[in-house]
């Protein structure tokens, strides 16, 4: 399904590297590298000419912490939204909340879509995208509160339950007003989901896409990974890579990612060896 | 040669470069000008177009350039060929010190639209260096055609294998 995230359109066989972009002192990955307002436009210059055609940018981490308010949430994304609007015209932002009031505010100041990692925890975040014609993600957490970790959470079939969840989610975004062609569903690795349920909706994620939703995977470096390999953070980007060229072959069609280039080499070569995309200049054997 | 005011038979000659396939094409295509060359050329013949080639991969490579079904029959020839695939090192036949010297004389014969001249090349050569259509190039000679002007759209070998593309306008 053709993909329209606001004011910009894509084919329906592209596929999109969404950077994650932190403007919280205590995110797992970067550990505040780009807390401070440079340092984030910094990182949003750096993925831009890498290619990334979304950024996803956060004021909040999901992990559990301190208590973060709507007003500062809103003083550290809002004014951030707007300068990567005016300088990016051509880059799509997403705003990772799941507050409708932080939604409105970034939606006004130029955000495309509303990266709900929460699955719909404020009802009226659909109501803001659909207000704003922007996209929306429809996430699955297995009924956790936000900001909670998954404990001893069982299913009878986590794919069949991370399909139920986000495709009503994404009705329910639908049924506010919300273009059909701007609705994400998202199966949340490491949300609601301990490494097994990870592995196993990575494995099955054919039947996510079957769904004819688009699918966005977020997988960059997290801890079902660093479980199944048993590395910290900051070496889990070769798993994180093999998990992104499963989802890829199952026609996951956008990457949160930390890293950029590499993910796009992945994925680019994982839809060429799916038949989905032509290689890039092919001459051996052919002159 | 002047080939103005004649209005003979009309030959082409492009090379059979899968490359230029459909079902191999690319993002960014690697042979852009020599597909360009070709699309030219063969816009320049006028139906019926009979199609010349040594294997089926020339067949196809023709037809696609075509953009249909050659004609049976037709005074118009499509005729598939390029030079030796040794020039360099990074060649599909690497490097052979003959390929030069094959080039060059069968790059003359087909600028001076040659037929007794092709048909006398040395083909056992031709195909040690991997040169494409040189049986379809011999047979010219055998169909009496005069070639009054040749122009030459393309010559080059931007990877290691010689193309041109090439018009012939015929005597009637």
């Amino acid at each position: 399904m053709t993909l329209r995230l606001r004011s910009r359109a894509f084919a329906d066989d592209a596929t999109l590297m969404m950077a994650i972009v932190n403007r919280t002192p205590d995110s797992f990955y970067d550990q505040g590298a780009t807390w401070a307002e440079e340092a984030a436009y910094e990182r949003v210059v750096l993925v831009a000419a890498q290619g990334a055609e979304i950024v996803d940018i956060g004021g909040i981490k999901a992990a559990p912490g301190a208590e973060i308010s709507v007003a500062e949430e809103k003083a550290r994304v809002v004014d951030f939204v707007a300068r990567v609007r005016e300088t990016h015209p051509e880059l799509v932002i997403s705003v990772d909340t799941w507050r409708a009031e932080v939604g409105d505010a970034v939606c006004a100041a130029g955000a495309d879509v509303l990266n709900d990692a929460w699955g719909g925890a404020d009802p009226e975040l659909v109501d803001v995208a659909a207000a704003y014609g922007a996209g929306i993600v429809c996430t699955h957490t297995g009924g956790v509160r936000v900001r909670t970790r998954p404990h001893r959470i069982e299913y009878d079939d986590v794919v069949a339950a991370v399909i139920a969840d986000t495709t009503a989610y994404a009705e329910r975004a639908l049924a506010a007003g919300v273009p059909r062609e701007s609705i994400v569903i998202d199966p949340a690795h490491d949300f609601g989901k301990n490494t097994f349920h990870s592995l196993e909706v990575t494995r099955r994620l054919d039947e996510m896409v079957a769904t004819g939703w688009p699918v966005l995977v977020s997988l960059s470096n997290k801890d079902f990974v660093g479980e199944t390999l048993d590395l910290p953070v900051g070496q889990r980007l070769t798993g994180t890579l093999a998990a992104t060229a499963v989802s890829a072959w199952h026609g996951a069609r956008v990457y949160r990612v930390h890293e950029v280039v590499e993910t796009r080499q992945v994925v680019d070569t994982v839809w060429s060896i799916a038949g989905r995309r032509p290689p890039a200049r092919a001459i051996r054997g052919l002159a | 040669m002047t080939g103005r005011g004649v209005s003979g038979p009309r030959v082409v000659i492009a090379p059979p470069v899968p490359a230029l396939l459909g079902r191999y094409a690319s993002l960014q295509d690697p042979v852009g000008p020599l597909r360009a060359a070709c699309a030219g050329a063969v816009g320049w013949l006028d139906e019926p177009v009979r199609v010349l080639a040594d294997d089926g991969q020339g067949h196809a490579v023709a037809e696609s350039l075509l953009g249909r079904p050659a004609d049976a029959a037709g005074g118009n020839l499509l005729v598939m060929a390029n030079g030796s695939a040794c020039r360099t090192e990074k060649a599909p036949g690497h490097l052979d010190p003959r390929a030069a010297g094959f080039d060059a004389r069968l790059g003359a014969l087909l600028a001076a639209g040659d037929l007794a001249g092709l048909a006398a090349l040395d083909r056992g050569l031709g195909r040690d260096l991997l040169a494409a259509g040189l049986e379809s190039l011999a047979g010219l000679q055998a169909l009496g055609l005069q070639v009054a002007s040749a122009t030459i759209d393309y010559d080059d070998d931007p990877f290691g294998v010689q193309y041109w593309v090439v018009r012939w306008q015929c005597e009637s």
